[in-house]
């Protein structure tokens, strides 16, 4: 239980120091948002009155002050650009970028997990080398590239998948609940829908996964093999055991546990990097958010968008971790 | 609040049940979907000079005139005639009596008073450009005047983005904030179409409005779409498949190719937004220098950014004005002669000057300009050191003269075709980037903003093309300006879209409310 707890603090802790040089450095690069918010012909009293409102003629550290304050509180703050609460804007847009990063994050456990056992244990084959070169291939194609070459042919040429968006045109007046269409559908019982979203969730999700599946078969790789050299397989091997039964039952369950690690940080690393996609398929999220708040100097949506991104990457992490600990069957004897 | 369960939509529920028996003419019929490569920041009328929000409330909102697509002169909308007063302070605007809001109530003089004072009392952008507007006041029903502090040639000009909304419904939600969060994501206008549901960085939807003033007589559409779509070959892809009818962000290549491709055409308008090196005139370096600024002003080819960057989708430009606008002096600035600048670099013994130019990269065209300008520079023994940079940061090198870069990469976006917009933002000494402006050459030149003042405050048009004449010629002979381009307003549509056309006065917007498609 201690050990929960101080994971929980800790991850509070490294928030707040994200928020810190998110806050720092948005002010450092951003020019000045009040001339952005005033218009063209503004003239400096207009310009410096806005400065004013929106706090930005307050020394650094006490805006910072203020605005952790707001935080602790609940509040976000309200964007200078779309004057709306920024927890709002951002819950709008984070379903979408969510949805698409699970499916993205499905598709890259359902492939790093099989190739990786299966490598580590054929490794040095012919099948361990096919399989390194498509990683070392799929690890080296740019993002924005293979998106867009994905969409020319597989939904250009072929017409097998949408181009953008997040649903079709007779779908478009479809709206639900919770923002996430792939449950509002389900709930709804509109299979057309769901189906609609997923067909809308492949490209952009493959896209997006390929880099870190990549990294992923990589490092499943890597934690099996260990787990193949020891002693207790071949204990099992000799005691006539199955070689199914060793790598999945064996095998997998005691060497998933560095891997699945790596797949917690993947999760909100995945979150961090939806803009690419996003913005090449057309689709609402978070990303396409973020970089409106940048170009904008909306700072306090630009932090927002970051402390929910650091959010998200904290929580995935520490539900891995806890998993892992509650799992580990050492940890719970010493509990 | 929102559209989905705001109270605007089930209005339009409610108003079409009921209205479509009464329609005698065409209905408006199909979807028109437009390609935006840019979101909207928000839907309130008082950023309207934002052209992502302008593009939405032009056809929901109706101001009191308006520039129709393709015309250089406003015509009455919800005023429906105007006298201004001898001494040019007071306007009367007689209102149409027949305007209904989208929830049905009347659109009155109240209405347009409540409109200009909330945008006065919120400070609102669109009213950066509205000179000494001061205030307005109801006669009657259909009668209001508003009232100038002093007198404004283009007043009626500026009008053009004044949308009025329906007090009724805006008002319960002034708190202290003038209702900005409100109809940052509500409508309340009288326009033709009603936004019907807003996801910013997805699409937003407008319906043609049953009961619109104007009527739906000829090819409208009922529905219009705007797909927020930034990747250009997204756009095309799109396009190609019929799923958008209008793509404006596509790339220069693909819209030569579309050209000669059947089922689409590509419409350049002649735009008037025309891109400057603003060089820093008040500079204590060598821009500082008048001699040095007319080397500088001759070594940039704009036949050859017009035809190797623009790919030909522009005019040739000769002066910061358009040459087809009221007030156009032609041959004030230098003609490209790398030789001469040569010549002047050597008798001077500038070689080996470095200077700093800074400009936006994200802007492709912005690029390429800065590109040939360090080329002919260098050809000629000058460094130019480029800056690329976010537009904030570059507007906030701006606000003092220290920090301004030798030289500043600048679009004008005139809000109204009407020189005042151009010149006087560019180089008023009242509006250098230091006092909050545009004037990114810092240029204050008291002869030249006497021209530019004296013309604004009068209405007569011969008398200020004069003077814009005059004040051109200054300029020219200060050098503080290469007008780079004037490049066309360049959109690819599908052969089915009919009535699509350029409005000057509404950059980078559509006329959708023209706009049928074929069957």
């Amino acid at each position: 239980m201690a050990y929960v707890a101080q994971r929980i603090v800790f991850s509070i802790l490294s928030l707040f120091v994200l928020l810190f040089i998110t806050f720092l450095l948005s002010h450092v690069v951003a020019g000045d948002p009040a001339i952005v918010a005033a218009g063209p012909n503004a003239g400096a009293a207009k310009i410096a009155l806005l400065r004013e409102q929106m706090g930005l003629d307050k020394p650094l550290l006490t805006q910072f002050a203020i605005y952790c304050g707001q935080i602790l509180q609940g509040d976000l703050g309200t964007s200078w650009f779309t004057r709306q609460p920024i927890a709002s804007d951002v819950l709008r847009e984070l379903p979408p970028s969510l949805e698409l990063v699970f499916i993205a994050m499905l598709i890259n456990l359902a492939v790093s997990l099989p190739l990786g056992l299966l490598t580590a244990r054929y490794a040095g084959s012919r099948f361990d080398d096919l399989v390194r070169l498509g990683v070392m291939a799929g690890a080296g194609l740019p993002v924005f590239w293979i998106a867009i070459i994905l969409q020319q042919i597989v939904a250009g040429r072929w017409q097998l998948l949408p181009t953008a968006g997040r649903l079709g045109f007779a779908n478009r007046e479809f709206s639900g609940a919770t923002g996430f269409y792939l449950f509002d559908s389900l709930a709804a019982g509109n299979m057309n829908v769901f189906l609609d979203t997923l067909a809308h969730l492949v490209l952009p999700a493959f896209a997006l996964s390929l880099l870190f599946t990549a990294v992923g078969v990589r490092i499943t790789r890597t934690a099996m093999i260990g787990e193949f050299r020891k002693d207790y397989v071949t204990l099992a091997r000799a005691k006539g055991a199955s070689e199914p039964r060793i790598m999945f039952r064996h095998v997998f369950a005691n060497g998933a546990t560095p891997a699945l690690t790596v797949f917690g940080m993947q999760f909100g690393w995945m979150l961090g990097a939806t803009v690419l996609v996003e913005e090449i398929f057309g689709r609402p999220g978070i990303g396409r958010y973020a970089v409106k708040a940048v170009t904008q100097s909306d700072i306090h949506a630009v932090v927002a968008v970051v402390f929910v991104v650091g959010v998200v990457f904290l929580l995935a992490n520490l539900l891995v971790d806890i998993a892992l600990y509650v799992l580990s069957p050492r940890k719970q004897q010493r509990a | 609040m929102r559209f989905k369960s705001g109270l605007i939509p089930l209005c339009a529920v409610l108003l079409a049940s009921v209205a479509v028996p009464t329609m005698a003419l065409a209905a408006p019929t199909g979807t028109l979907v437009i390609a935006e490569n840019e979101t909207p920041e928000n839907l309130d009328p008082a950023n309207a000079t934002n052209s992502t929000v302008d593009e939405l409330l032009l056809g929901a909102y109706d101001p009191l005139v308006q520039f129709s697509a393709g015309a250089t002169e406003v015509t009455p909308r919800l005023a429906k005639s105007w006298e201004i007063s001898p001494d040019g302070l007071t306007y009367t605007f007689k209102l149409r009596d027949d305007v209904l809001f989208h929830d049905g109530s009347k659109l009155t003089a109240e209405d347009v008073k409540f409109t200009l004072d909330r945008l006065k009392a919120a400070a609102a952008n669109v009213l950066n450009d509205m000179g000494p507007y001061a205030s307005a006041e109801v006669v009657d029903p259909t009668t209001v005047k508003l009232h100038l502090s002093a007198p404004f040639g283009p007043f009626l000009s500026a009008l053009s983005r004044i949308y009025v909304v329906n007090k009724a419904l805006v008002e319960p939600h002034m708190g202290d904030d003038h209702a900005r969060q409100w109809l940052s994501v509500n409508e309340a206008g009288s326009g033709p179409y009603m936004i019907t549901a807003y996801n910013p960085t997805e699409s937003v939807t407008l319906k043609a409005f049953d009961k619109y003033w104007g009527g739906w007589d000829g090819n409208h559409v009922a529905e219009v779409v705007f797909r927020y779509i930034t990747e250009p070959s997204t756009q095309l892809s799109l396009l190609k498949s019929g799923e958008v009818h209008i793509a404006p962000d596509i790339t220069v290549e693909d819209k030569i190719a579309l050209k000669t491709e059947p089922g689409f055409v590509v419409d350049v308008g002649a735009a008037a937004t025309p891109l400057f090196f603003d060089f820093n005139t008040a500079s204590k370096g060598p821009t500082g220098n008048k001699k040095f600024r007319e080397m500088l002003s001759k070594t940039f080819d704009r036949q050859l950014h017009l035809d190797q960057v623009l790919m030909g989708f522009g005019a040739l430009p000769d002066g910061p004005l358009p040459a087809n606008w009221m007030g156009h002096e032609a041959g004030t600035e230098q003609a490209f002669d790398l030789e001469a600048a040569k010549k002047m670099v050597e008798e001077n013994g500038w070689k080996g000057t470095t200077l700093t130019v800074r400009y936006l990269p994200a802007i492709l065209e912005e690029k390429a300009a800065v590109e040939q300008l360090q080329s002919n520079l260098a050809e000629i023994g000058i460094t130019l050191n480029a800056e690329g940079m976010t537009w904030p940061a570059q507007a906030a090198t701006l606000q003092k003269v220290e920090t301004t870069a030798d030289i500043n990469m600048i679009y004008s976006f005139p809000v109204f075709p009407d020189p005042h917009a151009i010149l006087n933002a560019t180089f008023n000494g009242a509006l250098t980037g230091a006092k909050g402006g545009y004037n990114w050459a810092q240029y204050s030149n008291p002869d030249v903003d006497a021209l530019l003042n004296e013309a604004a405050s009068s209405s007569d048009s011969a008398k200020r093309a004069e003077l814009y004449k005059k004040a051109q010629k200054l300029i020219g002979e200060d050098y503080v300006v290469i007008t780079v381009s004037n490049p066309g307003s360049v959109v690819a549509l599908s052969d089915k879209v009919e009535g699509y056309k350029y409005n000057v006065a509404h950059h980078q917007t559509f006329n959708y409310m023209d706009i049928g498609l074929k069957p």
